[in-house]
């Protein structure tokens, strides 16, 4: 009988293990029957969260074979047919705290999300009597980013996460600062903004992981640039993220293509590249990978992106 | 095969290796790459943070000049793939988008019709060449070496976008390596980012992932890491040294473009694809394990 393999990385508060169960193989399941199977049948200790079983609460996260799942949205046999394995390893969301086995700590996340104000600070044109009338395209703003369910799969993905849990904010929480800045019952746009610039909001490093992974298909690369889009519209153009953004765009305009030499330059000011970047670049010419005296050539059609640019400038993006 | 070919920025200075290895390969194999005239910066996933409209309106008119040939774009860069396929996803979904952008490229005299798709060389190999037609010109099979197959985040995500395989556990490039001889190391970093696009904002951080990017192949026993676009390679290649910086223990890790790895074992020398031009030095390591005087 095929059976299917279950290394689940246990807690108990104060040691972690590695533990096995085997299951015999049923088809047409979802991972959070197998857990719920483990659990009943062979091991009444295992802890893990769940509850609508309709990907609504967002609850039942856990990471599998190194990738974050709904439990009770997944199908084993994708998981299965996905890894071409029988064995999975399970564990709790990554970048959380854990309390135990596969049930993560979401209390400091939820402390750490107030810094974006996640609730609404109404313009005074409604009034809890009469409520506030939005456009469907109004509304169509704030549509996609509700359907954050708070299950955490964008943050345990997260790349620059990984790395920076202090400095930067979970994906969820990004969307949340998008949800009420894009809201237009919202008086206090820059209120929601300001603090997801503070947070190292250019420290993203386009992974595309959240996207990839969001069981509500958020996408939450868009609102990432979004948000950085608005924190330049609010004067916010000098720090690193944003000159080096607008140094790609410059150069297509100008040229057409980017120029390597002058992007360092553009990004961190000529003063921190003389000092910080003299033995970067004399390592690249030792190598012929750059050439100090190489100027890029406009490209053939430059005045015709110019026009495009032009065009571009009076173009609604609403 | 015939394609309209988009090399992207780092082709024309710090990946120009990748240029002369991607032209090697093709003419080997008989694949014709017509380099679009007058292309520009794919916006390189940082023009949209500045103007998203923009952002597609650049990468419509990349297109449509390959669309002028008839023929299918073919890149060897994730993040050129990814630029220009999610503006064609978005233009191809959106006729309202389209006719904006298209009343903007008309004043360029080129109009965008969604005619030419969008495709990688690692997919093209796979979908249009056949890896059992590549086998076939394998001349110095890759024996004994020992590769790290990094994918890089734009080839697999998002899948939305992307969708050539499962981008939780692509196989592409083990099927090209197999092919080629080489034999694919397991280790933990294989779908990691590289970081390149925050390496200005980011540079503590990203320091950081190349050094575990390098360790993780390292502790896996690979002799090379090799990946499918120029900015992961610029990454981990570049910018080791600065990476060794932060650790005592050794990352030394040389990195390959995916055209290097198929020329060599297409029977090309190590300076005719320009191995020598790397910041970590590739070329004792292939010499020794392919036997290359």
């Amino acid at each position: 009988m095929r059976k299917i393999t279950f290394t689940i990385k246990r807690f108990d508060g104060k040691k972690e293990w590695l533990q096995r169960y085997d299951l015999p193989y049923e088809n047409g399941k979802t991972l959070l029957w197998a857990l719920t199977k483990i659990r009943e049948e062979q091991d009444p200790t295992l802890n893990f969260t769940s509850a609508c079983r309709h990907a609504i609460c967002g609850s039942c996260a856990i990471r599998v074979n190194g990738n974050s799942f709904l439990t009770c949205k997944t199908a084993l046999d994708e998981i299965l047919e996905t890894f071409h394995t029988d064995d999975l390893t399970c564990e709790p969301l990554g970048n959380f705290d854990v309390v135990r086995d596969l049930v993560i700590d979401w209390k400091p996340k939820l402390e750490k999300m107030k810094v974006v104000k996640p609730w609404m600070i109404p313009k005074d044109t409604g009034t809890p009597m009469t409520g506030f009338k939005q456009t469907e395209q109004e509304f169509q703003k704030i549509a996609s980013p509700t359907d954050c369910i708070l299950c955490g799969i964008c943050a345990s993905e997260c790349t620059q996460l990984s790395v920076n849990q202090e400095g930067y904010l979970e994906p969820f929480i990004l969307n949340r600062a998008y949800r009420f800045a894009v809201d237009s019952r919202d008086a206090a746009r820059e209120e929601h903004i300001k603090p997801v610039l503070d947070n190292d909001l250019w420290k993203c490093v386009h992974c595309m992981q959240c996207v990839s992974q969001c069981p509500k298909e958020i996408n939450l690369a868009a609102e990432i640039a979004y948000l950085r889009q608005e924190t330049m519209k609010m004067g916010e153009t000098q720090n690193l993220g944003a000159r080096h953004a607008y140094a790609f765009h410059d150069d297509v305009k100008n040229k057409g293509r980017l120029n390597e030499m002058t992007l360092p330059m553009k990004t961190e000011g000529v003063v921190k590249t003389a000092i910080k970047r003299v033995p970067f670049a004399l390592r690249m010419i030792s190598k012929g990978k750059i050439n100090p005296l190489h100027m890029p050539k406009e490209i053939e059609g430059i005045q015709g992106v110019r026009k495009i640019y032009e065009y571009a400038k009076g173009v609604d993006q609403q | 095969m015939k394609y309209g070919f988009f090399p992207g920025c780092t082709l024309e200075s710090a990946a120009e290796e990748l240029m002369i290895s991607t032209k090697k390969v093709a003419e080997a194999l008989g694949i014709e790459l017509i380099e679009l005239e007058g292309w520009t910066c794919c916006g390189a996933s940082h023009i949209q943070d500045v103007d998203d409209f923009l952002g597609v309106a650049v990468n419509a008119r990349n297109i449509a000049l390959g669309e002028k040939l008839d023929v299918p774009i073919l890149t060897v860069c994730n993040t050129c793939t990814l630029m220009l396929r999610t503006a064609k996803d978005r233009l191809d979904h959106d006729e309202e988008l389209k006719d904006k952008v298209n009343e903007g490229l008309h004043r360029a005299n080129l109009e965008y019709a969604g005619t030419s798709d969008v495709t990688h060389l690692l997919w093209a190999l796979i979908k249009d060449y056949g890896l059992e037609n590549l086998r076939k010109k394998v001349k110095r099979p890759l024996t004994g070496l020992k590769v790290a197959n990094f994918y890089g985040c734009h080839i697999v995500r998002p899948p939305k976008i992307m969708g050539f395989e499962n981008h939780m556990n692509p196989q592409s490039m083990e099927m090209v390596a197999e092919v080629l001889g080489a034999e694919s190391v397991e280790f933990d970093q294989r779908l990691a980012c590289c970081g390149f696009h925050a390496v200005f904002p980011a540079e503590k951080e990203v320091m950081g992932m190349t050094r575990m990017n390098c360790l993780s192949p390292k502790a896996a026993g690979a002799d090379c890491l090799v990946t499918p676009c120029p900015l992961c390679q610029m990454q981990l290649d570049m910018y080791q040294p600065d990476a060794q910086k932060g650790t005592q223990e050794n990352i030394t890790m040389p990195i390959l473009h995916l055209p290097q790895l198929i020329g060599l074992a297409l029977g090309f020398e190590l300076e005719e694809l320009a191995i020598n031009r790397h910041i970590i030095d590739a070329i004792p390591i292939l010499k020794k394990t392919l036997a290359i005087a």
